[in-house]
């Protein structure tokens, strides 16, 4: 039982913050709304690190913590979050190593309208990531069945989030003879849905982190009555129940990203914690973020918001807390 | 990171479960930590079994054979841990004298006080702890019960409170001011007294559950003999509430399995009351399972990093949640009981009033031992660096 991070583990996560910060920043992120051309860059950086879909998803995890810490844009998180454990699953050895050694990316379409991310016979799928600037999309219809389109031609959804595009994707006629569509174990795609659960809770304790980084700076920066607001015990105590909530959802994570690397049948169970613990963290430290900065806080020119739009775009994306709640209740029950 | 024991470790689980499948009395298995004791006393059979654990090297195994031990690693003490709360056992029913008196005596003590520490451990000798007085809870340090030297002799006036298993204890390990005119960290002695020395007035309070097993300690011209003072005279501060070093990082083995208990049996209960179809039932039953499984992941982050010699502030959060986490699970226990929740002891309640029962014993997790905000106050200071209030 070991929680501990080995020396690689601990690089790996030093670059990926090292990396993040050098290429990208919340004034990127502001430009990125207008103008998400200013994401190629970082994409390009990223590029590499396809690698790490091939490895074991705790290292994955390591790396999206920080990408959802440092609200990266474009391809990337998609990519190596959803699209490749996809193929891998699926046996398309071509499309896994264009990932993994080509730089190819990818995007998953599956949810419908009320952002439920499971299989379904719509036939336009909805908040389908980066899906303008991906090299494939990996369509999941009724079966479960799996088809891999090249580029397409996507609607934007305008969206709360600035630092994540969200697109409607058509899902291809079913007797499109250039893609057939490819039948899915159900139990496997049951374990390509538990990875992206944990990628995506990876990433939103990222954003969960740095929101609650900021208020504890803020917390001892910000002088009223003479001292610190952080010597008030109103605010040590929202921001000591802000760490508690962090520190669980951090350890339900890596437990589950574990659990699915050793195939342990608490799997399942542990990937619902995951995003539901995330998701829990990650909304306590935007409200009590907020409330830790005052006035400030609830500027369009403080950064703080950007955080909190990312969070709730992380939070809605493969079933919100509740949905993961829901799951876990049949489960238990 | 990774799951799982090598197999050094699961060698030792297999070797502990023989033995608590071979020894542990049936009194002892599915232990409900959740509920008093009593107010009968210490029960033979708790008695019999901490002993049976001390001398078959089980009580403390990271402590060395003539302690009661057999030399364990921290990695095998946490699986000790789980393996007694698997099964609900407890090690003993009071647990001043093994988990506090023994490893501070270790510690602090002299040569002769160091003597006492096997019999505390084996439960030969009942140690109650007496730090709480009317004017000092969460303020320790303003503790005001004195001791005035008098040739090579203390004599000890003043109050204790809250003291748990005062009534059936033979020593206290007490905390006392020896200097009032030092700084309040500074005049603080802790002194071994033995409970029957001339007087010292116990008055049994009754627990809110209804159950005595704490009380009112009155001190009155007691005389304790000046070697009876652990470590230096003034400098008892020192001597905080020691838990046992090696099992440090897998104390709360003992609480994240009780929720998991207490969370299984809620589910059953539930099921039983027709209440599994309930949606909101449902939700606050998996909110529940999040938090609960949540925590057991963060007490083995703590306990890596307590395995490495990092300080682990982990347990300062585990302290908290699962207290915490306990009060909510027991409310929806009664939540769920509907409005039988009330009836005790009467078979065709749920649970025969178990869970009332235990929500109101749960009150005493979030003040005792250091109240949850006086966790969150650690947290804030020590952990995250807050300046002091
Ligand atoms: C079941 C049980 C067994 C016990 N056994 C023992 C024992 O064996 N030996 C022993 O010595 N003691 C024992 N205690 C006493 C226990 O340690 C104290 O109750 C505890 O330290 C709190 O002190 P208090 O009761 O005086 O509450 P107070 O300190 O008066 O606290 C009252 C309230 O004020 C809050 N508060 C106090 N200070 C602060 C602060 N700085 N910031 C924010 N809030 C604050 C507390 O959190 C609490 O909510 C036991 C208590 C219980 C319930």
């Amino acid at each position: 039982m070991d929680f501990a991070l080995n020396d690689e583990q601990q690089l790996l996560r030093d670059t990926a913050r090292a990396l993040v910060t050098r290429e990208w920043s919340t004034a990127l992120v502001r430009a990125h709304m207008g103008d998400p051309s200013v994401a190629d860059e970082l994409t390009k950086r990223l590029t590499d690190w396809g690698a790490l879909a091939e490895g074991p998803l705790v290292d994955l995890c390591l790396f999206l913590e920080e990408c959802g810490a440092g609200l990266v844009a474009g391809p990337f998180v998609p990519t190596v979050g959803l699209y490749a454990p996809l193929l891998a699953t699926l046996g398309d050895a071509e499309g896994f190593t264009a990932v993994t050694t080509g730089g190819a990316t990818g995007t998953v379409a599956i949810a419908d309208r009320t952002g439920a991310w499971v299989p379904n016979d719509g036939a336009t799928k909805f908040f389908v990531p980066e899906a303008d600037r991906v090299d494939h999309v990996a369509v999941i219809g009724p079966g479960p069945s799996v088809t891999v389109t090249g580029p397409v031609s996507p609607r934007f959804i305008a969206t709360v989030d600035t630092s994540r595009r969200l697109f409607e994707v058509d899902a291809p006629p079913s007797t499109a003879s250039t893609a057939p569509a490819v039948r899915l174990d159900p139990d496997l795609l049951a374990d390509v849905q538990a990875r992206w659960y944990v990628a995506a809770a990876a990433e939103l304790i990222g954003t969960a982190r740095s929101m609650f980084e900021m208020a504890l700076a803020y917390a001892k920066q910000r002088e009223q009555f003479g001292r610190p607001i952080g010597s008030f015990q109103a605010i040590q105590h929202k921001l000591a129940n802000m760490a508690l909530a962090n520190e669980s959802a951090w350890s339900a994570v890596y437990y589950a990203a574990m659990a699915i690397d050793a195939a342990d049948p608490d799997r399942h169970r542990a990937a619902h914690v995951a995003k539901a613990a995330a998701g829990t963290a990650a909304k306590l430290a935007a409200k009590d973020g907020i409330q830790i900065h005052g006035g400030i806080g609830y500027t369009w020119e403080h950064d703080l918001h950007l955080f909190i739009r990312r969070f709730e775009s992380s939070e809605h994306l493969l079933g919100t807390t509740e949905w993961h709640e829901d799951r876990l209740a049949d489960l238990i029950l | 990171m990774e799951l799982g024991w090598g197999p050094d470790e699961e060698a030792f689980r297999a070797e502990l479960a023989a033995f608590l499948d071979a020894n542990a009395p049936p009194e002892a298995l599915g232990h409900d930590f959740a509920q008093d004791e009593g107010d009968g006393g210490i029960p033979q059979w708790a008695r019999d079994w901490q002993a049976r654990l001390f001398d078959s090297g089980w009580l403390v195994p990271g402590y060395p054979p003539e302690l009661g031990g057999r030399d364990a690693t921290p990695a095998q003490s946490l699986i000790y841990m789980e393996e007694l709360a698997m099964r609900g056992l407890p090690r003993a029913l009071h647990f001043p004298g093994y988990a506090i008196v023994a490893p501070s005596l270790l510690e602090f003590g002299s040569d002769e006080q160091q003597a006492l520490v096997p019999a505390a451990l084996r439960g030969d000798t009942v140690w109650c702890i007496g730090m709480s007085e009317p004017g000092a809870g969460s303020d320790l340090a303003s503790l005001s019960t004195r001791a005035v030297l008098d040739g090579d002799t203390f004599i000890v006036n003043g109050q204790k409170v809250w003291t748990s298993y005062a009534m059936w204890a033979q020593m206290c390990f007490c905390y006392v001011r020896t200097d009032p005119n030092a700084a309040k960290h500074k005049g603080i002695s802790v002194l071994i007294i033995d409970m029957d020395t001339d007087g010292i007035d116990i008055r049994p309070l009754r627990h809110l559950s209804g159950n005595a097993e704490f009380a009112e300690v009155f001190f009155e011209d007691v005389e304790v003999p000046v070697t009876n003072v652990v470590g230096d005279v003034n400098d008892g501060w020192r001597i905080t509430m020691g838990s046992l070093a090696h099992e440090r990082g897998g104390l709360w083995v003992q609480g994240v399995s009780g929720l998991e208990h207490a969370l299984g049996d809620l589910v059953k209960l539930a099921k039983a009351t027709g209440r599994d179809t309930d949606p909101v039932v449902r939700r606050k039953l998996a909110e529940a399972y999040v938090t609960v499984h949540s925590l057991r992941a963060l007490g083995y982050k703590g306990f890596s990093s307590f395995a490495q010699g990092s300080s682990a502030p982990e347990h300062s959060y585990l302290k908290l949640a699962t207290s915490e986490q306990g009060k909510a699970l027991y409310e929806l226990g009664v939540e769920i009981a509907g409005g039988p929740a009330i009836v005790t002891d009467n078979d065709w309640a749920p649970g025969s009033g178990r869970w009332m029962r235990s929500f109101f014993t749960s009150f005493a997790s979030t003040i005792a031992g250091g109240s949850s905000e006086i966790q969150r106050n650690i947290i804030a200071e020590r952990i995250l660096g807050l300046p002091r209030g």
